[in-house]
């Protein structure tokens, strides 16, 4: 009667198990071609995910949450190029700084209800664009971190080897996910989810909807940011499209294709679109054609997402159970 | 940076009559962009994300029939009437599939078309940047105005906008049509309880506001080069525009497009790169201050 | 004791509460009625702090309660239920429930343990139990009956330990014999779990058969206050409210 519930041991086996796979993936199946998708989609699914965190799980619709991805990118661009640390440190300044990014840009944009506070997402994603081409001396402008990102080995493992960069990536990908998992699946999670449903009644529970919010907008901006860094690392380099409001519209797509109402919607939908993204633009010089034509397909005909579809297949099969007793 | 530019025009008469007159026109084409982008929100309480596209296509259809005709205005006709017949195929067949989901499908819808046009445009016209080329009644000798120059064409322009604002703000407070719409923008279920179809109404907002965008498109095209992107920052703009002056409020899309274009005109001798950073902050100072916009009603 | 004396409260002019002072001594049980508009949810809200009154004091067990936040007032011991189930739609009656326990228990920022802390299920048991929900705790709120999701409204309510508790019309929008279920439920809540207990009702029918005391507000203000028998025979009261019909059914 009372619903099996998914522990902390269970997560880690198929943490482990997908980390163990995608690591052999290389070796059964070797082609650059793969491994440079599995690396982007390791970035993406991590930057999606932090926003369903935000979208799915607490109901605020963020439509900038590109500025954490390039953010990232551009703090652990930096740090290695002009700070000389090393990859730790580098990705602690990151996580710091997103973190700071995020307290500030969320402790204004809360306050803001519904569609106020997407948009103020959205202008606060710009302004960080509008800074990043207008500060060259700083970050290259329109053409982006130049030079590369520079990569010195560190605990044995060094990214400047393509198998390392593989390895780390995946790794990464891998453990944030499970602590958002863990994140989501706590009685944090569940806060976030009472807000979503009924913002009101969780304040007469006594919750500091605010607060909440808050850091749910830290946590995601973390995340979106180690995303970022991830993809910083694999194109040795920063770019402006990683600021902009594209990657917001391309991260809420993932979330919408993979499936809002699941942890691994967004993930897979980061995978789908990836695919898709590479096989339309080796097939047809008309990216947009095909891909807005896809995006319309979906959003008009499809309207859920895969694993929604999958989610909503199981729960119906596990009602009726419940109703024919068990 | 570059504040000495700044404030050498601002003191100088003739900077100041050119810069204030482009910021004019820019923003009197914004308006009438903006006041399509607020009015769709006003009555359907949809963020047409597609309008910069609107936009877009107006000034590629003023191109071809001001090449088949070689009359500007035929050319900027065709621009409003084209692109309105395109809003209505827009509304009817796709954006009204979606009034009642969950605004993240309607953004998808919106950033779908923004995808197909861009390229359809590349593969219609070509992917090389386009000109229209003046038309022959505005190759004059510039007036002379306080100080400053003014081309011809730009006081053609800051008449015609006027006008059509002018005949905007008539049709919506003057005839049945704008009674029936602002109606709706406030209570949709009496409208339609009244015996009026709805659809129809959403129809013509979206139709009107398509119009709008694509005069301005069709008769900003001579001062401005042609490409599939030049869609994308007259939506931010007019965008940035509508939040400014209050989502739904024509008077405040007029306020807001006027402080914008000023904004970019000045301000892209001051901060040139930093022209639209100035733009999202005042949005960002609007949104923190009195997130309704300007003259955006409370709530 | 729950003291409310000379209450005001206005909107644009319009007075909703007018000097209203009612009593509500502990583990007493009292129906406020009147007809529409008389003020009775704006009554609630004034003691419940989701408005402040322009005059008057709220005042439980010696404790002001004007100006309060909704924190201080759920504190305070001031619970409520509302005429529209406020659930959470997609999680199940199980988990609401353990969400509302686990925030009253302030653990509601926990990100280290996973959902739910055992510690919580025992009195999440109690309180479905309380309702009658025990059958029901797999079921997604939003797909329970709308009797089930009013008392899943009040099972929420009762998760803060409430010493007062504010049920807005319990019965609305059911059918006579579901009616009586509900309100039957409610009684035996008060009885056992020694609440002190306020619902606004507007069949007649059910006040008169359950409520020791009832107050009448009629136009935001106090009209009357009594036992049924009182109340029903009370001219004021019938010219107000209950019409003539009622009037020879009680003689």
């Amino acid at each position: 009667m009372l619903s099996a519930r998914p522990n902390l041991a269970r997560d880690v086996a198929i943490a482990a198990a997908v980390l163990v796979i995608l690591l052999l993936l290389p070796y059964v199946w070797p082609s650059k071609m793969i491994n440079d998708l599995v690396i982007r989609v390791s970035a993406f699914a991590l930057f999606a995910t932090s926003l369903n965190l935000l979208v799915g799980y607490t109901g605020m619709v963020s439509f900038g949450h590109g500025m954490f991805f390039g953010f990232g990118a551009y703090a652990f661009g930096l740090s290695m190029q002009r700070l000389g640390v090393s990859i730790p440190v580098a990705f602690l300044i990151t996580i710091v700084s997103s973190a700071l990014l995020g307290l500030v840009v969320g402790a204004i944009s809360i306050r803001l209800k519904d569609i106020y506070f997407s948009f103020i997402t959205l202008a606060f994603q710009m302004l960080l664009y509008s800074t990043v081409i207008a500060w060259v001396p700083l970050t290259g402008g329109d053409q982006g971190l130049m030079g590369g990102i520079p990569r010195p080995p560190f605990l044995g493992i060094d990214l400047s080897i393509e198998s390392h960069r593989y390895a780390f990536a995946v790794t990464v990908m891998v453990v944030g996910l499970l602590i958002l998992r863990q994140i989501v699946e706590s009685p944090f999670g569940y806060t976030l989810r009472m807000i979503r449903d009924n913002t009101e009644r969780a304040t007469f529970l006594g919750i500091n909807v605010f607060r909440a919010k808050l850091t749910a907008f830290m946590i995601a901006g973390v995340f979106g940011a180690i995303g970022g860094m991830v993809m910083a690392l694999f194109v040795s380099g920063a770019y402006p499209e990683f600021v902009n409001w594209t990657m917001s519209g391309e991260g809420i797509f993932m979330i919408m294709l993979g499936g809002f109402s699941t942890f691994i919607g967004p993930a897979a939908g980061a995978l789908i679109l990836s695919v898709l993204n590479d096989v339309i633009t080796r097939g047809t010089e008309h990216h947009g054609l095909f891909l807005g034509a896809v995006i319309l397909l979906f959003a008009l005909g499809l309207r859920k997402g895969v694993t929604d579809f999958v989610a909503d297949w199981f729960r119906v099969r596990r009602e009726a159970a419940s109703r024919t007793g068990s | 940076m570059n504040l000495d530019a700044l404030t050498d025009c601002l003191t100088s008469a003739s900077c100041l009559v050119t810069q204030t007159t482009s910021g004019l026109i820019i923003g009197m084409l914004l308006f009438l962009v903006a006041a399509g982008l607020t009015l769709i929100f006003g009555v359907l309480k949809v963020v047409n994300f597609t309008h910069g596209s609107f936009y877009m296509l107006g000034a590629y259809f003023a191109l071809t029939v001001n090449g088949l005709t070689d009359s500007y205005f035929l050319a900027v006709l065709a621009a409003a009437a084209g692109v309105g017949l395109f809003a209505l195929v827009f509304e009817r067949f796709f954006m009204s599939k979606v009034y009642g989901s969950n605004v993240l499908m309607q953004l998808l819808v919106c950033y779908a078309f923004i995808l197909i046009l861009d390229d359809a445009v590349k593969i219609i016209w070509g992917p090389e940047f386009k000109s229209m080329g003046m038309a022959t009644v505005f190759q004059r000798p510039p007036i002379f105005f306080a100080g400053g120059i003014v081309p011809v064409f730009y006081l053609f322009l800051i008449i015609v906008t006027l006008i059509i604002s002018v005949a905007l703000g008539l049709i919506i407070t003057r005839t049945r049509f704008g009674t029936v719409v602002r109606a709706a923008a406030v209570n949709p279920s009496m409208v339609s309880a009244l015996g009026i179809n709805t659809g129809l109404v959403y129809s013509g907002v979206f139709v009107l506001g398509g119009m709008l965008a694509g005069l301005a498109g069709g008769l900003a095209a001579p001062v401005r080069s042609l490409t599939a992107g030049m869609g994308f920052s007259v939506l931010i703009e007019s965008f940035i525009v509508t939040v400014i002056g209050g989502m739904g409020s024509i008077p405040g899309a007029l306020l807001g497009s006027v402080l914008i274009g000023l904004v970019r005109s000045f301000g892209s001798i001051g901060f040139p790169l930093f022209v639209e950073g100035l733009m999202f902050m005042l949005m960002a100072i609007i949104l923190i201050l009195k997130p309704s916009g300007l003259l955006g009603k409370e709530g | 004791m729950l003291e409310v004396k000379g209450l005001f409260k206005s909107f644009g002019g319009v007075a909703a509460i007018s000097d209203v002072s009612i009593d509500f001594p502990t583990g007493s049980l009292t129906a406020i009625i009147g007809p529409n508009g008389a003020g009775k949810s704006t009554f609630f809200n004034l003691i419940s702090g989701g408005l402040v009154p322009d005059a008057g004091s709220v005042t439980f067990n010696g404790t002001s309660l004007v100006g309060r936040s909704r924190a201080q007032i759920i504190d305070a011991g001031i619970g409520r239920a509302f005429q529209v189930a406020r659930i959470f739609p997609t999680l199940t009656v199980e988990e609401s429930l353990l969400g509302a326990v686990t925030a009253h228990r302030q653990r509601a920022q926990n990100i280290t343990h996973r959902f739910p802390l055992p510690e919580m299920r025992d009195r999440m048991l109690e309180v479905a139990d309380m309702l009658g929900l025990t059958e029901k705790l797999a079921v997604t709120s939003a797909n329970l009956s709308h009797g089930d999701q009013k008392l899943l409204d009040i099972a929420l309510a009762l998760v803060l330990d409430p010493k007062v508790l504010l049920l807005d019309e319990p019965t609305a929008g059911m059918g006579p014999d579901e009616r009586w279920r509900m309100i039957e439920r409610v009684h035996e809540l008060w009885e056992r779990e020694k609440l002190t207990l306020i619902f606004i009702e507007h069949d007649m029918d059910i006040v008169f058969k359950i409520a020791p005391k009832i107050s009448v507000l009629c136009y935001g203000r106090l009209l009357a206050e009594g036992t049924p028998d009182e109340i029903r025979t009370n001219p004021a009261v019938i010219e107000a409210y209950l019409g003539t019909s009622h009037e020879e059914a009680a003689v």
